[in-house]
């Protein structure tokens, strides 16, 4: 792929400057940037970072309407130095992290995806690689030849259920052994509580719940004590590497995985049920004992046990050594879920309960509230606090979940919390068979609302908590991101009831013979390729299998998955040539776009095929495959019944007919320049196309620059300036031909995706024209007043329709999402046709789509992990039909402060938009709004009647948990965005189409786009701008209030869709000169603009900031550049104001008022 | 046999047709919530019994209407006016794309229409048969 911001060159377009060029440039030093205080600049009245180097284009002094250099101060970056570190940090020891990861597959074939490893990603530890050595070190040799005594030695144990001795008909091989060498129960006990303080993996509450289960608490510490217990075999730990255990003691777990393999493989019959054993299991605290732990051949126990004692206190002491909170916070982020589910379990999802019956964790239930605090809670919470950037209200008083109030007015909203990691999912420590850090689905790929389940749908109404999943199955991989592995073997394991893929959450059963589906509970046989691999006749290990360990896993799929063959991909152009389209210079564009594209279109297998169909008042077909080389143009008028000349020549080959299709694009933008057709027939060029592409399923890119307005799918000019801002506005939002609904029906039926290419100088009815997409899985892509006289707009369409062109997508997919009994899926939003109650149709999926899925209760739920997953069967873009599992496991739990702790904003935030869209689409606009208040009140009220002391009455300050504090702020932004705020302003058009931005956009995009981003770079650090550890550095985020610009300054604002460059009226001279190469402030063009790229370093760094704003987030989308002058363009201003949400916009209300309106609504009881 | 009668005989034919067809409304509309059908099919066949059914009903009325049944028009009459106030809005039919967000709307239209075509088609044999004996 082309780097973002390397348009294809094109004559007359300006190309962006390549990075490489740009990096090349900044060596170049800058005259002002060496001395500050020298002629270039005028001299600062101070700098606002002490010991920082800035550079700050300055006013000269302080003139009558002039500079303010008190206001300076407080535009500099708006947060405190230690705030910034928050920032930055995650991101960087994100990286790290990263190369970490990646680091063991250079060593020795030890990386997560390498096939020949011997530990599999669960090996290795996320954190640098010194501690891999050690760990190495202390693990026994990789099994090789010798491997089996090795392994049997090893000493872990693995946390599992296992039956009691006495339950018949199983095969225990190694039971008896285990037996004999068990300590006595009480024996347990007294270990366990010692192990209790350092030993976070544990909540040692457990143990006075009751002999069974105070047996099965013991568990999950043993693994951690065994490790302990080798670094004392190894001598005694040094501090290095007691650091390191304590500051990741999920490692120690990750660590003692492979060995537990080992076990596992060494003696394949051991993990049973408790919940389906044929016997009652013997009450005895032996038998108790027994339960829980894993059985060992003789020798094991005593060689793991007694050390413990001794390792406890070492690493007790090591508590006190102080770990940087920082470097937890990025650990934590590195891996939020699983390590969450690792650290701190709420004690009544201790493990062992899970997979038992219904009784038994609710018998584990009730004895813990309100238990004890024990030792290591705080160090946990602690551990939590820092995970949740600078929240240090994490006390864990209760030792249940520490959940930490804020008052939301008074202060500016902590925006750089936007970027937070959703709160971590606790999950039980053995809800997933192997610990893998990858167990658990990233929020990238899926992510819930509610990263705790309520148990009842009681608890769910009483909080108020909207419930729903955020899918986004085909998000692009970028560079650095860990690829989607892929299960090679087409051997699916599926659970024979709910279909459900077997995945890290199932329990093996019956010695491992069986697994036990975790949707449904039902016993499903292992296949025996698990263990044993016919064709080279040798065993495998099981536990080593990738759908085992990764929660986001593909599989090649067998033919049983495929009605057909997989389809080639197919890319019918469906292109607007009459007047207005080639007045505007659309198709000149588009056509050299794809001429240029042809080779980023994939075509892995040459089967890529190709057809253009042109239109205006007759159909325009074009023989690709003539054999004079020459493409042959064919007129169909007869539209009525618009027939296919020659349907065998119109799609062909990309590879086969590549000679023509250029030779045809290249002559295109002159074939219709002197037309003077207005005619569009839209709609019989589209059956036409739905008739050519249909039998083989495919893509039909839409390219309109007017209104259709001939035959079939005629559209009118509706637009009303006066229903603008009425109740009736959303009618203008709502499909005006049934044409398209039904058209995209039968598209979806055959596989066909209509993509939309909307380039409106007028009215161009995107509400109707959007329906073909969102029904086939296609995308919108608006571009209002395009004329690619401006190389601005002519970059972006060329940009955006390149990428798309190039992006790998899938085809002919159906995706389904299971959950665990009891849930389910009640509402979908997004760009699909929905098949069946709970199947939706994509013809394609474009990369980075998102989905959003309400759930909802059909029964209460009785178990402490519940599960989601989504199934992708889809055919990839090189011709393999494949299914991408994305396994989610979220605990469940009955109290309302975990529920709300677990809570994510940004979530709630995605799946209230899309409600909010449909809302208004299908009611009223107010309505919408409305409902998204009354969603923020109710919420809000809720957590003030339940979660604070003040339950009832008014209070000065509106409360709500930390990791929710942002969502009154989000949701304002969703009342003040194009697609849903009030007023009479705004054209349908654009309103359409920021509907459909909102509900398609995944929450890494959707956020900016509610909320955008907004930097101060004329007085930014001088760091900002060049490219640092991580890429381009940018500057710190502000808060969206005008009271952040100041009349001298330069700032920039993006959305994901847009940046905005607002330079003040007051701007000195050679901040003119050195961006814009002007000599002052008049001399400035505003609107849309390249920036040109001088030498000027101060002009490089800010072309490296835009260029870093349009490629850091996963999307197609080109953002475009508009220069706002502070007494320019009005309407540009005030777009450009609208996006300051903070502020007061007339009538929507400002973020204090919304603040003190929803306290008011709180106060009032009225939710 | 009287013009009543005749007229009553009418309405049980028809309500019998009528409750049919609700009958076979209801079957494919629980048949797509259990998955034996897909919206598309669905839509294709309940939509071509949509007007029709709506037509006959309004016909009925207005039989009722003409022959002075006043009881019946003035039963029948608010169904008409529903109907027709759907068609007008161009709401009647199923759309396939929003089937699964409207079902429960449709469900209990379904199963209030079956209700209200019960109703009329007791009430109408009962008049029928009123009709007959007092004829003889």
């Amino acid at each position: 792929m082309r780097p973002v911001g390397q348009a294809p060159p094109r004559p007359g377009f300006r190309p962006p400057i390549p990075q490489q060029q740009q990096q090349g440039q900044l060596a170049q030093p800058y005259p002002g940037q060496q001395q500050p205080g020298a002629q270039q600049f005028p001299p600062r009245p101070t700098p606002p970072h002490s010991g920082q180097q800035q550079m700050n284009y300055r006013p000269m002094g302080p003139g009558s309407n002039g500079p303010r250099p008190v206001q300076q101060q407080g535009t500099a970056p708006p947060r405190p130095m230690q705030q910034q570190q928050h920032n930055q940090d995650p991101s960087h020891l994100q990286q790290q992290n990263n190369n970490a990861l990646r680091r063991p597959s250079a060593q020795g074939g030890q990386g997560p995806h390498s096939p020949s490893n011997q530990r599999p990603t669960m090996a290795t530890p996320p954190f640098g690689s010194q501690q891999q050595h050690q760990q190495q070190q202390q693990r026994p040799p990789p099994a090789m030849g010798g491997g089996i005594q090795q392994r049997a030695a090893s000493p872990m144990i693995r946390p599992a259920n296992l039956p009691p001795p006495g339950s018949p008909g199983m095969p225990r091989p190694f039971q008896s052994p285990q037996i004999q060498n068990r300590p006595p129960p009480g024996q347990f006990v007294t270990q366990a509580q010692q192990t209790a303080p350092g030993s976070p993996a544990m909540n040692p509450m457990g143990f006075m719940s009751g002999p069974p289960n105070g047996q099965n608490r013991s568990q999950p510490p043993t693994p951690r004590m065994q490790h302990q217990q080798q670094q004392q075999q190894q001598g005694a730990p040094t501090s290095q590497q007691l650091h390191q255990q304590h500051q990741q003691p999920l490692h120690h777990q990750q660590q003692q995985q492979p060995l537990h393999q080992q076990q596992q493989q060494q003696h394949p019959p051991m993990g049973q049920d408790l919940g389906l054993m044929a016997g009652p299991p013997t009450p005895t605290p032996h038998s108790g004992a027994q339960k829980s732990k894993r059985m060992y051949p003789a020798g094991i126990n005593a060689y793991t046990e007694p050390p413990t004692y001794e390792a406890t206190p070492s690493n007790h002491s090591f508590q006190h050594t102080g770990v940087p909170a920082p470097n937890q916070a990025g650990g934590m982020q590195q891996q939020p879920p699983a390590q969450g589910s690792q650290f701190f379990v709420p004690g009544e999802k201790q493990a062992p309960t899970f997979g038992q019956p219904a009784p038994a964790y609710q018998q584990g239930l009730q004895p813990l509230q309100g238990q004890p605090l024990q030792p290591n809670v705080n160090q946990l919470a602690g551990q939590m606090g820092g995970m949740n950037l600078g929240n240090t209200g994490y006390g864990g008083a209760q030792g249940i979940v520490p959940i930490s109030t804020v008052a939301l007015m008074g202060t500016a909203p902590k925006i750089y919390d936007l970027d937070a990691p959703p709160p971590p999912i606790r999950l039980p420590e053995t809800a997933s068979i192997t610990q893998s850090p990858f167990a658990n689905c990233d929020p990238s790929y899926k992510r819930s609302t509610l990263n705790a389940i309520p148990a009842t749908s009681q608890l769910l109404t009483k909080s108020r908590l909207p419930f729903g999943l955020i899918i986004t199955p085909y998000r692009s991989v970028k560079e650095g991101d860990e690829p989607v592995p892929v299960v090679s073997d087409s051997i699916i394991a599926r659970c024979r009831r709910c279909r459900t893929y077997i995945n890290p959450f199932v329990k093996f059963v019956e010695g491992g013979q069986r697994w036990k589906c975790n949707m449904c509970y039902t016993l499903n046989e292992v296949p025996s390729s698990f263990d044993y691999d016919p064709q080279t006749q040798r065993p495998v290990d099981r536990w080593r299998r990738k759908e085992l360990n990764h929660a986001v896993v593909e599989y090649i799929a067998p033919t049983e998955y495929m009605i057909r063959p997989p389809q080639p991909l197919v890319y019918m152009f469906v292109i607007d040539v009459s007047y207005p389209a080639v007045q505007c210079g659309m198709v000149a564009t588009a056509a050299t776009t794809i001429l240029e594209s042809l080779d980023r279109i994939p075509n892995d297998e040459g089967r890529t095929k190709v057809g253009i169909i042109t239109v205006d008042s007759s159909l325009h077909f074009y023989n690709l495959q003539a054999a004079s080389g020459e493409p042959q143009m064919m007129v169909v008028s007869d539209l009525e019944e618009a027939f296919l000349p020659q349907p065998q020549d119109l799609l062909c080959n990309l590879s086969e007919c590549r000679p023509v299709l250029e030779a045809l694009l290249n002559r295109m933008s002159d074939m219709f320049k002197d037309t003077q057709n207005v005619g569009n027939a839209l709609g019989p060029a589209l059956n036409s196309a739905y008739k050519l592409v249909s039998p083989i399923g495919g893509k039909i890119m839409c390219l309109q620059a007017s209104l259709p307005n001939l035959e079939a799918g005629a559209l009118k000019m509706r637009e009303d300036p006066k229903l603008l801002g009425t109740a009736k506005e959303s009618t203008l939002l709502q499909s005006a031909s049934s044409f398209y609904k039904s058209l995209a029906v039968e598209c979806s039926k055959s596989q066909v995706c209509v993509d939309m290419f909307l380039f409106g100088s007028q009215y161009s009815d995107v509400a109707t024209l959007s329906c073909l997409p969102r029904f086939t899985g296609g995308s919108t892509f608006f571009y209002p007043a395009f004329t690619a006289a401006k190389s601005e707009d002519a970059l972006k369409f060329a940009h955006e329709l390149a990428e798309f062109l190039s992006q790998r997508i899938a085809l002919e997919a159906v995706m389904r999402v299971r959950a665990s009994k009891g849930l389910r899926m009640s509402a979908f939003y997004g760009n699909f046709f929905v098949r069946s109650t709970d199947l939706l149709s994509l013809p394609n999926v474009p990369r980075d789509q998102s989905y959003s899925i309400e759930v909802s209760f059909d029964d209460n739920l009785s178990i402490p992990v519940v599960c989601f997953q989504t199934a992708l069967l889809h055919t990839s873009s090189s011709g393999e039909r494949r299914i991408r599992v994305l396994t989610l496991a979220l605990p469940v739990t009955t109290s309302l402060s975990e529920l709300y702790a677990s809570a994510d904003q940004v979530a709630i935030a995605t799946l209230l938009a899309c409600k909010g869209v449909e809302r208004g689409m299908n009611s009223k606009l107010d309505d919408a709004r409305d409902a998204l208040t009354n969603k923020v009140v109710d919420i809000l009220g809720v957590y003030k009647t339940h979660m604070t002391a003040s339950s009832s009455g008014a209070t000065p300050n509106l409360q709500i948990c930390d990791n929710l504090k942002l969502l009154p702020l989000l949701t304002l932004g969703m009342l003040k965005h194009v697609g849903l705020r009030g007023g009479s302003q705004i054209p349908s058009d654009l309103r359409s189409y920021a509907m459909h931005l909102l509900s398609t956009l995944p929450s890494q995009c959707l956020i900016p786009f509610l909320h955008p981003r907004f930097y101060s770079l004329h007085d930014m650090p001088e760091h900002c701008g060049t490219i640092g550890d991580h890429g381009i550095e940018m500057p710190q985020t502000m808060n969206l209030s005008s009271e952040r610009l100041s009349r001298s300054g330069l700032f920039m604002l993006e959305d994901g869709q847009n940046i905005f460059l607002w330079i003040g009226r007051d701007a000195v001279p050679q901040l003119c000169m050195d961006l814009f190469g002007v000599p002052d402030y008049q001399s400035i063009r505003s609107g849309k603009t390249t920036l040109p790229t001088l030498e000027a370093d101060f002009n490089q760094r800010v072309n490296l900031i835009v260029g870093k704003a349009r490629e850091m987030r996963r999307s197609s989308y080109y953002s475009q550049l508009y220069v706002v002058k502070e007494d320019g363009d009005p309407a540009l201003r005030l777009w450009f104001l609208s996006h300051l949400i903070e502020d007061r916009a007339e009538p929507i209300m400002s973020y204090y008022q919304y603040l003190g309106h929803l306290k008011d609504r709180v106060n009032s009881g009225s939710f | 046999m009287s013009a009543e009668a005749m007229v009553f005989l009418f309405g049980v034919i028809i309500g019998a047709a009528l409750l049919f067809v609700k009958v076979f409304f209801v079957i494919l509309i629980s048949d797509l919530e259990v998955d034996y059908i897909n919206p598309i099919e669905l839509c294709n066949k309940l939509n071509q019994f949509v007007l029709p059914e709506m037509f006959v009903h309004a016909f009925l009325s207005f039989v009722f209407l003409i022959s002075g049944q006043w009881i019946a028009t003035a039963w029948n009459l608010p169904l008409v006016a529903y109907n027709a106030n759907k068609v007008m809005n161009g709401k009647h039919m199923f759309d396939a794309t929003e089937i699964f967000r409207t079902l429960g709307q449709h469900k209990k239209e379904c199963f209030i229409k079956l209700g209200f075509y019960l109703l009329s088609f007791f009430y109408y044999l009962y008049r029928m048969i009123l009709a007959l004996v007092n004829d003889s």
